[in-house]
């Protein structure tokens, strides 16, 4: 028996426990206790005003917001050494790092210092972890679980996946990886990656591709198994903007065992910023911004010749307990690339509320997304627009909207736990989708 | 040479006899501690102890508190028959990164505390404000003096309480356990003494 409801009912049923659970942990948020004033006067330097805090190799890091906001809290106060001392285990904590100590330096003017901490990472370390967890009613889950190991400077991991999101197709697998994370300078590092997948297909993907649909932009056609190898080395440039540079060796099995296997051999460049910016006590800005190209060339003995292009800008602001955040993505693929390349949109995290089957259920060589979130507290809502399209046609734009619940929840370290519900916007019944997971 | 000229001579030279005496005592002596007499109250010298060093030097100069907790206790009859209280004291240190000097502040009373001091003048102060009453020990008895320094752990917390800064009996019970294997310590211990041979 098939139920459906109305949208507004979903919407209501779906509202009711969102808003209960803001109400309900929204309360929790409580101010650190910074003051501890017999404590703070044993360190003669506590009559010296913060003029700076900074972490050393900040760039090999990624703190959280609330430990960044608690570093600035203490710019521009007279030292609070405990207070310094319990944002030192704070960053530990976080950074699971061996110890986290911290120098005071002199500052710019006699009554001022500058705080630095010290990282020192554990020599040997072993870590498990899940990062990207989701589940979405109409794609079924995606989950990816993963070992880390670090040996000095040499990081390893061995990760096991389902995506059934982020493609056209579901893809289940092993990535490995290894990487050196100081070549020489801490500005070089240099990685090694395996990935051994076996993919699935929906029914709409399989007679999307027998019909020969997109059959002139597309590279191969459905492949049951893929490989890749892919060696690389990134170098910061000038903090925070890094460029990778390296190759992909992908070798894609045909569904049927008696036709060759294909590859896809590319050069893959990306460009990469990320920058924080503390403005006041109570904002903070982020900026994510990426250029990733991957050119097959037949140059590099590959079977299928095409460029990718994709540029994907993110940029979040933080006002006190209201968050905005735009995301823009876009992409263009010149040549005839395999379907593992092609551009989808109606996922976890674009166009949510649309179904990617309906929209194309091979994707498209033509893409562009733009998505605005703004959050109060814990409360998320959000608006998708964005085409998919093959070159020679008209993109058709589609929209949505959604509203759910994300981070602040205090359960997992970085917050980015999202369960929300999502309306594509069109005419005639709509009905939507839940989305439940977390760090994608 | 007029008189005067010939007593002031006789006076340095006298001086100089005792100082040679002093060293020769400091010398001849394997202790490395010297007890003292200051009113009723008897507090210790140790000049070759230098505790503000190492890692705990490296700590302060990067603008750290480092605590260091000490203990001083008297013997009596014979060199382990400890009588009385010991002297117990928590004293925190830290470095003026401008300044490039120490202060330091006695924990048990807060408003006892020392800045602008150089390393040899703050572990002096320590010692200086670390005192065990004269008044029960025994006049005719020969008397030890035994020194005990370490660094504090920070897991080592010593609980405050209101009418001073820290719990006494909670850092006797600290220092009664043996230091952790990483903790720098320093034991020290003096000659036989009398108290009636004290130097005021």
């Amino acid at each position: 028996m098939e139920i459906q409801l109305h949208p507004l009912v979903a919407m209501k049923l779906v509202l009711i426990p969102l808003l209960a659970a803001s109400a309900l942990f929204g309360q929790g948020v409580e101010p650190a206790n910074d003051t501890q004033e017999q404590a703070t006067d044993l360190n003669i330097n506590s009559r010296y005003t913060v003029e700076s805090v900074d972490l050393n190799n900040q760039h090999h890091y990624r703190l959280s917001t609330s430990i960044l906001n608690e570093m600035h809290r203490l710019i521009g106060a007279r030292l609070n050494d405990d207070a310094v001392k319990r944002l030192a285990g704070k960053i530990r904590g976080e950074l699971r790092a061996h110890e986290v100590t911290f120098k005071l330096l002199r500052g710019g003017n006699p009554n001022s210092i500058k705080v630095l901490f010290e990282v020192e990472t554990a020599q040997s370390n072993f870590d498990l972890s899940i990062p990207k967890f989701a589940y979405n009613s109409r794609e079924g889950g995606t989950g990816v679980g993963q070992a880390t190991a670090r040996i000095g400077e040499n990081a390893f991991s061995l990760a096991g996946l389902s995506d059934g999101d982020s493609l056209a197709e579901r893809y289940t697998g092993i990535q490995a990886k290894y990487e050196r994370l100081s070549l020489g300078s801490d500005r070089v590092s240099m990685g090694f990656e395996f990935d051994a997948y076996h993919e699935q297909y929906t029914g709409a993907t399989l007679s999307a591709l027998a019909s020969g649909v997109d059959a002139s932009s597309l590279g191969a056609g459905a492949y049951r198994s893929r490989l890749n190898f892919e060696p690389s080395a990134t170098f910061v440039l000038a903090a925070p903007l890094t460029l990778t540079i390296g190759f992909s060796f992908e070798q894609l099995q045909p569904q049927l065992s008696a036709a060759p296997s294909e590859s896809a051999n590319a050069l893959i460049t990306t460009l990469r910023y990320h920058q924080r910016w503390i403005d006041s006590d109570d904002t903070n800005q982020e900026l994510d911004a990426g250029y990733y190209l991957r050119a097959a060339t037949r140059s590099l003995g590959s079977d299928l010749a095409y460029t990718r292009h994709a540029v994907n800008v993110r940029y979040a602001l933080v006002h006190d307990h209201q968050t905005i955040e735009i995301a823009l993505v876009a992409g263009l693929i010149y040549g005839r690339a395999p379907l593992f390349e092609r551009f989808v949109l109606g996922d976890n995290t674009t166009l949510r509320g649309w179904d990617k089957y309906d929209i194309d259920p091979l994707g498209g060589n033509r893409m562009v997304h733009g998505s605005v979130t703004y959050g109060y507290r814990i409360v998320r809502v959000f608006y998708d627009t964005g085409a998919v399209w093959d070159q020679g046609t008209t993109p058709e734009a589609r929209h949505s909207v959604g509203v759910g619940v994300s981070s602040g929840l205090g359960l997992f370290q970085k917050g980015a736990v999202l369960l929300a519900v999502a309306f594509p916007i069109r005419q005639g019944r709509a009905e939507p989708v839940f989305i439940a997971g977390m760090n994608f | 040479m007029t008189v005067a000229t010939k007593r002031s001579l006789a006076a340095q030279v006298f001086l100089q006899a005792l100082l040679c005496l002093e060293l020769l005592g400091l010398s001849a002596s394997s202790e490395d501690l010297f007890a003292r007499r200051f009113a009723d109250q008897i507090h210790v010298l140790a000049p070759r102890l230098h505790f503000l060093t190492g890692k705990s030097l490296e700590r302060l100069k990067d603008g750290a508190t480092v605590p260091f907790d000490f203990q001083l206790s008297i013997a009596a009859g014979f060199k382990n028959n400890f009588i009385g209280h010991p002297a117990v004291e928590r004293f925190s240190v830290s470095y003026d990164v401008w300044e490039e000097k120490f202060r330091v502040v006695r924990l048990r009373d807060f408003r006892k505390s020392a800045a602008g001091l150089s390393a040899l003048a703050a572990e002096s102060w320590c010692l200086e404000n670390l005192l065990v009453p004269a008044a029960g020990l025994p006049a005719d008895k020969e008397l030890w003096a035994r020194l005990d320094i370490r660094t504090a752990e920070p897991r080592d917390p010593v609980p405050s309480t209101a009418d001073s800064g820290i719990s006494i009996p909670a850092l006797i019970q600290l220092l009664s356990r043996p230091p952790h294997p990483q903790q720098d310590h320093w034991t020290l211990e003096s000659a036989a003494f009398h108290l009636a041979d004290l130097r005021q």
